[in-house]
């Protein structure tokens, strides 16, 4: 397996409570920047709500802003996100799947970028998002869901309390140097 | 034959040689534009145009002008409603519109105009101000067919949703006074359209024109990657007068260009900034 280089989450408006949750599970020693589609109304401050028990800091990036480790980038209203190698770039291009942001946009700009060094979270129950994840498949990444009606090759099925043990399988915890 | 893989190495060399051609046949710069989102679009017109590969593309795009136009088009998206953001044009009235009534004359650019709705929402505005008498509102595009569109002043007959931005824009009357309806369409009123100079200009590859005292560019070098962004930013900088207004989209600042230090941004203004230095 490669390295993890960029983790994005997609979720529907309705898994926002989940995401809240997985948020606080993030280890605070991220070493990959993380990027976060919510479905979302064009007024609605979610920034701060998302977080509050999230140990990294969660903003609403400019456009060209770089991506950095430890960091969760929220998808702002309006806007799709995708991802220019190290760097965000936003779109004011149609919705998709009646969607802007789009999960799908994110996790395929996003593959592009970064190949197999892509995870990818789907919180399911909307049809935005699998073709996204199809694509990370393609290009060699790992790819996750909360909630599927069925198998899907090579996407594994992660129940709502265990996006920590999948989280910790992405991303080793790394030993705390013992000093002399 | 089947259509090459999605970010596939073909496909990625077919995009190479269409924008070089689109570069060296018409003298459009397309290559500094940022890539996922030029993939994107591309891929769209690719569906809509029924083709299979980028290379069927370059063939018909190089044989026919009108084709080019297509792309071109493609690229700028689709126009936006009236007023769109009436949070952007509420703030440039009480913090930009103050300062503007105490000079004598104004230039105002709107670069990347596209087929015209915002800039007709400005000159709205400006007029309800006073203001129209002693501005000259200049509106640019790459594009002289979407040029074209923006100069006859028609546009789709604006629903309830546009008249109530114009009102959250802080709008005075009602948006009907400015058009005449002809079916499913408006027309602008002739003291607006003979009131802006709509000019061709390529952001990508031309120079300044002129010296303005504010300069609208929102969301336009959301197309375009971070060199080509800040080359656009020097052109945008050197447009500008000292203490003159630059406004972009909401989600774009000049924090991470060349000239962040010459810019004091106007608070709660919906990304204005004013050139200090």
């Amino acid at each position: 397996m490669s390295p993890l280089g960029l983790l994005v989450v997609g979720a529907p408006r309705e898994a926002l409570e989940e995401v809240q949750a997985a948020l606080a599970e993030m280890p605070a020693r991220m070493p990959v920047p993380v990027v976060l589609v919510l479905h979302r109304g064009l007024h609605e401050v979610l920034a701060g709500p998302l977080g509050h028990r999230c140990p990294l800091p969660v903003v609403e990036p400019d456009d060209k802003e770089a991506l950095l480790p430890g960091r969760v980038y929220l998808a702002p209203a309006g806007y799709h996100l995708l991802v220019d190698g190290n760097c965000v770039c936003l779109s004011r291009e149609p919705a998709e799947h009646g969607q802007r942001p789009s999960i799908d946009a994110l996790f395929e700009s996003a593959s592009e970028a970064h190949g197999p060094g892509v995870a990818g979270l789907l919180f399911g129950g909307h049809e935005d998002g699998w073709a996204g994840l199809a694509a990370l498949r393609e290009q060699g990444g790992r790819a996750a869901v909360t909630r599927a009606a069925e198998e899907t090759e090579g996407v594994e099925r992660v129940p709502p309390g265990g996006v920590k043990d999948w989280l910790a399988r992405l991303v080793p915890v790394t030993r705390m140097k013992v000093l002399p | 034959m089947s259509p090459p893989e999605r970010g596939s190495e073909l496909e990625r060399l077919e995009l190479e040689l269409l924008l070089e051609a689109v570069w060296r046949h018409y003298g459009f710069d397309l290559r500094d534009h940022a890539r996922p989102l030029l993939l994107r679009q591309l891929r769209r017109h690719l569906r809509e145009e029924r083709l299979d590969t980028l290379s069927a593309l370059q063939g018909r795009v190089l044989h026919d002008a009108d084709a080019m136009e297509g792309l071109l088009r493609a690229l700028a998206g689709p126009s936006r409603p009236l007023f769109a953001e009436p949070a952007f044009f509420r703030s440039f009235r009480a913090r930009v519109v103050p300062v503007l009534r105490t000079w004598p004359s104004v230039r105002v650019w709107h670069a990347g105009c596209g087929s015209g709705e915002e800039t007709y929402a400005l000159a709205i505005l400006l007029m309800e101000e006073g203001l129209w008498g002693r501005c000259r509102l200049y509106a640019s595009d790459a594009s002289e067919g979407l040029l074209a569109d923006a100069r006859t002043g028609v546009i789709p007959l604006p629903d309830e949703e546009e008249s109530r931005h114009y009102l959250e824009a802080g709008g005075r009357r009602a948006l009907s006074d400015y058009y005449t309806r002809d079916g499913n369409w408006a027309v602008f009123s002739r003291a607006l359209r003979e009131g802006i100079f709509f000019t061709q200009h390529n952001l990508a590859t031309d120079g300044s024109f002129n010296e303005f005292q504010v300069v609208l560019c929102r969301d336009t070098l959301l197309a375009y990657n971070r060199a080509l962004s800040h080359r656009v930013h020097r052109r945008l900088y050197e447009s500008l007068s000292r203490f003159g207004f630059l406004c972009l989209g909401r989600k774009e600042s000049v924090a991470s260009t060349p000239h962040a230090a010459a810019y004091e941004e106007l608070e709660d203004s919906g990304r204005v900034f004013r050139r200090v230095a």
